[in-house]
């Protein structure tokens, strides 16, 4: 751990240890709230300042938390950040806050935020976890805005509310995949993502659970 | 599964032959733009076994053709190209090759493309059958049968309650014929269907089953529509009843022997 440089504990987690790819940590935000890519960048930005607000505050008091209550403490803190948030998103973006639902509440229990608090925080002195959970906000994020954008293109043929693709009912040619919309294409195409990660980078390929039977045995 | 001359490829062409029957009646009755269908989907299908090939060093399956079939012959009409392009390549790298080639996939590849269609695309007109077309599917599923590549339980599992369900007037005619069709063509896969005999049978009783509820309650589906969805959902049973199957006669076999 020590050897790591701050650069490294920052862009590590952008690719080679992504919390979404690799980890497959903070899934149902990831499926639930990248139907446009408006929605998908105000959730990766209220859970990277999530997760960089609390990440500070335990690391300072990393001595003092008793370990026999330490998950409370660390949802305790994360919570009032969470709230915090909402709050802000409530008061300056009601209309983004209505659409973000319940998945703004629902980052106190998101398990990147309490994984890297549990794991990384509560461990390392306060500079190196919030370069930590800046970084793996932005990997977050990164995922999250690659899928918002695939889906509300193929989905809806827009980004961002402008339209990018004309589709048929404006008479352009591009008809609309409903599927994009819905919940089961953000499983494809995070399996695809995470696809294409693992064939660029066969080192995150996890070894295979059983081994598949030699065809050779099968025939005596 | 190599046992003399029975491989994977020998499987796929008879089941292929199987469908001659059906094949025909289709593209008889549909002539030119049928053909140009299958001519499309047979590309698709074969470009993605070769790509897999080159890549992956997987086998091609003759077994893509059948995939095209089911495709041509049941996908939505007015899509355009784009929408056929991506449905097939959905639904044969997601549904089959992903998983290995032909043979470990979980679901048959045509039904995944036809649900991915249906789906994706709300609002599309499904395709009607005329009636000598559902004719030719009775010999596909007797040479289906007596190549022994067709699970003759799941076919008769089917049969049992939808031939009732219509003399009883609980589905109307093309919905039959419809889903006729998509059991021979789609639901009576030897990969994707169950592979035990109890679960075969509960698997074509599940499928006819699903049948007529959709064809009861879901008023404004064509009758391709509610059978294809049918086909996916038992597809999706299939491993569970063969689950449901093997812990039967596990219990049975301990009650026995203790």
């Amino acid at each position: 751990m020590a050897t790591r440089t701050y650069l490294q504990t920052l862009t590590d987690p952008l690719i080679r240890q992504n919390p979404v790819t690799l980890q497959i940590l903070g899934l149902c935000s990831a499926l639930a709230v990248t139907t446009s890519l408006a929605v998908a960048l105000t959730m990766s930005a209220a859970l990277t300042a999530v997760l960089v607000l609390s990440a500070g505050p335990i690391s300072l008091i990393r001595r003092h938390i008793p370990d026999s209550i330490r998950l409370i403490v660390q949802i305790i803190i994360v919570a009032s950040m969470v709230i915090v948030i909402d709050q802000i998103l409530q008061a300056y973006f009601f209309e983004l806050s209505q659409s973000l639902s319940v998945f703004v509440s629902l980052i106190t229990t998101n398990c990147l935020v309490l994984g890297r608090t549990e794991g990384f925080a509560r461990h390392n002195p306060p500079f190196r976890a919030l370069v930590d959970a800046f970084g793996n906000g932005l990997g977050y994020s990164l995922i999250l805005i690659l899928m918002g954008s695939l889906r509300e293109v193929f989905g809806a043929g827009k980004l961002l509310g402008f339209q990018v693709l004309p589709t048929v009912d404006q008479g352009g040619w591009f008809t609309p995949l409903n599927l994009m919309l819905l919940a089961p294409a953000a499983f494809f195409m995070l399996g695809l993502i995470v696809w294409a990660i693992r064939s660029i980078l066969p080192e995150q390929v996890e070894p295979l659970d059983h081994a598949p039977p030699n065809a050779e045995r099968l025939v005596d | 599964m190599i046992r003399g001359l029975w491989d994977r490829e020998t499987v796929a062409l008879l089941l292929l032959a199987a469908l001659m029957p059906v094949a025909s009646a289709w593209l008889w009755f549909g002539g030119t733009e049928a053909l140009l269908r299958l001519l499309l989907t047979l590309t698709v299908s074969g470009i993605w076994h070769f790509v897999f090939m080159i890549v992956r060093a997987q086998p091609p399956s003759f077994a893509g053709a059948i995939t095209a079939l089911g495709v041509a012959m049941f996908a939505p009409q007015d899509l355009g190209l784009v929408a056929m392009l991506l449905g097939i390549s959905f639904g044969t790298v997601m549904g089959e090759l992903v998983f290995g080639g032909w043979g470990r996939n979980v679901l048959n590849p045509a039904t995944v493309t036809l649900a991915f269609l249906g789906f994706g695309y709300p609002g599309v007109s499904w395709p009607d059958f005329l009636l000598p077309i559902a004719w030719a599917a009775i010999p596909t599923a007797a040479l289906g049968v007596i190549f022994g590549v067709m699970p003759v339980r799941v076919i008769l599992g089917a049969v049992v309650i939808l031939m009732p369900a219509w003399a009883l007037g609980l589905q109307s005619q093309p919905a039959l014929v419809g889903a006729g069709l998509v059991l021979v063509v789609l639901v009576s896969d030897p990969v994707a269907s169950a592979s035990t005999r109890l679960g075969g049978w509960l698997n074509g009783l599940t499928y006819g089953a699903l049948v007529v509820l959709f064809a009861i309650h879901w008023t404004d589906a064509a009758a391709v529509q509610l059978a294809v969805s049918a086909a996916l959902l038992a597809g999706l049973a299939a491993p569970l009843l063969d689950e449901i199957a093997i812990t039967l006669w596990i219990a049975r076999r301990t009650g026995r022997h203790g």
